[in-house]
């Protein structure tokens, strides 16, 4: 094993660990704060997989930006602590039996391929030669991403509009 | 330098977007005019699709592929939102200031479905697939009464989002494993290293995010109360166009895998099988007609993919037909829906009682759109289950045959009760007569013609999607 999968897993179990308890507190603030740990994971991951300009975008736009507006406004909102389950334990135990058949099954037939088992070696992707793929082989999905994004600003001017200016 | 013109069906529906979400800014517009505006606009838009439905080419340094596949669909795609835009006379089920967002979504969402069947890169799929959801989301929040589209509304959305990061898990393990992203290179390896776990792990997360699309088991659980709750005109445009679409991009992902793994066929062959019996036994006992109609989809999903399934030339030339005759069946029955509720509320199956009577015209369409969908000779459903049928025989997948007969069997049986209550059963009071425009009577009279003449001869239509098929390969 090298010193770059080594570090590869504890990244990978670092990053499931807070995002799992990210999900599963009832705490929104505590919710969140495990989100940034995962974030700033992913980002190190991008890192060491040699895209150090996404890795700060990572951190600056998710990490920074957009955890703030997050606690801003879980903080206005004043929203409580939920106290029921989201999903009753009736539901639950049936998606985590699926879950677990999919891991152990997938992870069976994933070990069993010898392929799979490539060395990471470091790589590395220069911001300006990415950009330059980006913009030259795939503008047409960053422009079909602006028009998702017009569509999305009209889809939350229209959810948040206050009860009384609907009718 | 690109050859623009391919570019124009979008083109133009990047347009008609603009021109609505200009229109939603400006004060008091009518909705009349808005609604000619649509009108005019979208048949246009089909007289733009049918022009360019020969050329070919590629655009986006190879990310944008134009060919009669993509073209046919496109214009399947243009009818489908003309057809929607003609029953929005009355748009009740949605409040009057925000028509001109309902039309500019619409048209959003129909560029972002021809988008979506040129795509042949898998970020590009993956944007415009995201980009049509999100349209679609956001057209079923748009219902009147709020908090009832706002329940189904965050229904859809949260079953759509955690389909698409299923279906990211897969793009990421297929590009992983075998490196490159155009489906033009994809088809070359694929068929090679099929036998690998990865790739059909791969494939089969992959597939989700298009199931979810056409509600296949087991992201069907959005269809009956995203159909129920959104506006009757917003679920006919679910109903038709996205599936089109759904269709339309699933054969093109499933036809990279060439001849096909018996892992992948098994799947699909299970998918398909609990997919339209789960439907048709749901749909058996439903009251509200699109509760029925959203079951009546599930199901109908289980018969495209045994014509996907087959993985030949004949299996995606039946799909391709069978989303034409979807697409004229289901809108028909729809335009029944929203012409007898014409204040926008949901409608009861018993509601139709004394439908005959009321509007023959109305009654006659719906007859044979239900008889369509049943597959009764003479009309085009028949023709398009013969044809998914006959694929799957000759690739010798008997057993499926049947059971999908024996589901057929069993939704006669619902299709049959609609049509006891439209022609048989009598109103408990005395109901007036339906005013019917003269323009949705011709429309009406349209699609009958259609559907039988379809159904007696669908040579044309056969050939075109037989050559339509023929470019995937």
């Amino acid at each position: 094993m090298t010193l770059y999968s080594i570090i590869f897993y504890v990244l990978a179990v670092l990053i499931i660990a807070s995002t799992g308890l990210a999900i599963s507190r009832r705490n929104l603030v505590h919710a969140v704060v495990y989100l940034v740990i995962s974030f700033f994971g992913v980002a190190m991951l991008f890192y060491l997989l040699g895209a150090p300009f996404l890795a700060a975008l990572e951190v600056i736009i998710y990490a920074g930006a957009i955890m703030v507006l997050f606690l801003f406004i879980i903080m206005m909102l004043k929203v409580e602590a939920f106290e029921e389950r989201f999903f009753p334990i009736r539901q639950w135990l049936p998606a985590l039996g699926m879950c677990v058949i999919f891991i152990v099954a997938g992870a069976f037939m994933i070990l069993g391929d010898p392929d799979t088992r490539i060395p990471l070696k470091a790589a590395a992707a220069e911001p300006v030669a990415f950009g330059h793929y980006l913009f030259q082989a795939h503008w047409l999905a960053i422009e079909i991403i602006s028009l998702l994004l017009l569509i999305v600003l009209v889809a939350v001017l229209y959810l948040g509009k206050r009860k009384e200016q609907y009718k | 330098m690109m050859n623009w013109i391919i570019f124009s069906p979008e083109f133009y529906f990047l347009l008609v977007s603009t021109v609505f979400l200009c229109l939603s800014m400006m004060r008091r517009i009518k909705p009349e005019q808005l609604y000619f505006t649509a009108l005019v606009l979208a048949s246009v838009g089909v007289g733009v699709c049918l022009a360019c439905v020969r050329l070919t080419g590629d655009l986006f340094s190879g990310t944008y592929r134009i060919d009669l596949f993509s073209q046919v669909f496109k214009v399947m795609l243009s009818m489908g939102l003309f057809l929607v835009v003609c029953l929005c006379t009355e748009l009740e089920g949605i409040a009057k200031r925000h028509h001109p967002e309902f039309y500019f979504l619409l048209s959003a969402c129909t560029l972002a479905m021809m988008m979506l069947v040129s795509s042949v890169h898998l970020l590009t799929v993956y944007v415009a697939l995201e980009l049509s959801s999100y349209s679609l989301y956001t057209l079923v929040f748009l219902r009147k009464g709020r908090d009832r589209g706002v329940d189904a509304g965050l229904k859809y959305f949260l079953i759509g989002a955690s389909a698409s990061a299923l279906m990211l898990f897969g793009f990421a393990l297929l590009y992983g494993s075998i490196h490159v992203a155009y489906l033009v290179e994809i088809l070359k390896i694929l068929p090679k290293v099929l036998n690998r776990p990865v790739v059909i792990i791969a494939l089969i997360l992959l597939l989700t995010g298009f199931f979810f699309k056409l509600a296949v088991f087991p992201f069907h659980f959005w269809a009956p109360d995203v159909y129920e709750s959104a506006a009757n005109q917003v679920t006919t445009y679910i109903a038709t166009a996205s599936k089109v679409a759904a269709i339309a991009i699933l054969i093109r992902i499933v036809a990279l895998a060439g001849d096909g793994s018996a892992y992948l066929v098994h799947m699909l062959v299970t998918l398909s099988i609990v997919t339209m019996t789960i439907g048709n036994l749901a749909a058996v006992v439903q009251k509200d007609f699109k509760r029925l109609l959203a079951y009546s989809s599930v199901a109908h999903a289980g018969y495209v993919l045994i014509g996907i399934l087959s993985m030949s030339q004949a299996g995606y030339s039946s799909a391709i037909f069978y989303a034409l005759s979807i697409l004229m069946m289901k809108f028909t029955c729809f335009l029944v829906l929203v012409k007898v509720s014409d204040d926008g509320r949901n409608l009861d199956i018993e509601h139709l009682a004394g439908l005959h009577r009321r509007s023959p015209i109305l009654a006659m369409a719906l007859m044979m759109a239900l008889f369509g969908l049943a597959g009764i000779p003479p009309t085009i459903g028949f023709t398009g289950k013969l044809l998914i049928f006959t694929a799957a025989m000759q690739k010798g997948y008997f057993m499926l045959v049947l059971i999908a007969m024996i589901n057929v069997v069993i939704s006669l049986y619902y299709y049959l009760l609609v049509v006891r209550a439209a022609y048989l059963l009598e109103p408990k009071e005395q109901l007036p007569e339906l005013q019917v425009p003269g323009s949705i009577k011709v429309l009406a009279g349209l699609l009958i013609f259609g559907m039988v003449a379809g159904g007696i001869f669908p040579q044309y239509i056969i050939e075109l999607s037989r050559t339509a098929a023929m470019t995937l390969m």
